[in-house]
């Protein structure tokens, strides 16, 4: 039996699914099975955040006063900003430009590592202000989405030094790089999940 | 590299609406105009990462009507919630 294309190895879709009815899959399949997950997993956080708000409105409404705003603010832009150099990546790797990509994916990593100590420096600032997942209803899911969420940032921080590795050993180029755009998806998702949990938590009263 | 171009104007406005967002949940709190208003730049949002830094827009139109629909449900639920 020939041995055929990741893409085309999963019959766990429909045929109309397939990359020849319904258009290219960016990365690869096994990337967009763990992306649709990752959304279910965040799906339940977010749908706890509600059914919680229904019932502590006074909670939820008091709850984003007692953050810190600023520092949110700060790592949604550090995130937004990740996700433009992670895509200006994808954009030099496809002109086969290897210098410039390896270099927005340092700069995409700066950004993980730049949210992963500004969040951390929240959290040691919440528990000074007498703040834990204790607290009240708000911030057990405070802490259970925006750790989690930390978590995967970290995760995928870890991944672009495996992707920058690998671009300098050869293994990305212009007309094979199905490895760095399946970690590009899915950084752009872990982005995703941070500009609907920024609303949730520390803007709406 | 009209597309690179594009990428900083989409990236510029990300960050302006979350600037705008901010500013509105901090001067005018618990106004249901306030959240609907949030909802929609929130959808807004996800959608240009979602077709432009993701590159879904002219690729597999199931993953970005999936993608799309997460951004449609969940800012709905914002609306709803501002209702309770």
């Amino acid at each position: 039996m020939m041995s055929q294309p990741i893409k085309n190895s999963l019959g766990i879709f429909p045929k109309s699914w397939s990359e020849e009815h319904a258009g290219r899959i960016p990365g690869n399949i096994p990337i967009w099975v763990g992306i649709l997950s990752e959304l279910t997993e965040f799906g339940i956080f977010f749908a706890a955040y509600f059914i919680a708000k229904f019932y502590y409105p006074e909670i939820f409404a008091q709850g984003p006063q007692s953050l810190h705003t600023s520092l949110g603010v700060t790592n949604t832009i550090v995130l937004l900003s990740s996700s433009y150099f992670m895509a200006k990546a994808m954009s030099f790797i496809r002109i086969n430009n290897k210098i410039k990509c390896e270099r927005y994916l340092w700069l995409a990593l700066s950004c993980g590592v730049l949210y992963l100590i500004i969040k951390t420096w929240e959290f040691h600032w919440n528990t000074l202000q007498g703040f834990s997942a204790n607290t009240n209803e708000f911030f057990t899911v405070y802490y259970y989405m925006t750790f989690n969420h930390f978590i995967h940032v970290g995760w995928a921080s870890c991944a672009i030094l495996w992707v920058i590795f690998r671009l300098r050993r050869g293994a990305y180029s212009s007309a094979e790089h199905s490895g760095l755009e399946a970690l590009a998806v899915y950084w752009h998702m872990i982005d995703l999940m941070w500009i609907l949990i920024f609303p949730l938590l520390y803007v709406l009263r | 590299m009209k597309h690179s171009i594009k990428l900083e104007y989409y990236l510029a406005a990300l960050i302006v609406i979350t600037l705008l967002n901010t500013f509105l949940g901090e001067k005018f709190s618990s106004t249901t105009l306030v959240s609907i208003l949030i909802a929609l730049t929130v959808t807004y949002k996800g959608f240009i990462v979602i077709d432009h830094f993701m590159e879904l827009k002219g690729a597999n139109k199931n993953l970005r009507f999936l993608m799309r629909l997460y951004f449609v449900i969940f800012p709905s639920l914002i609306i709803v919630s501002a209702f309770y």
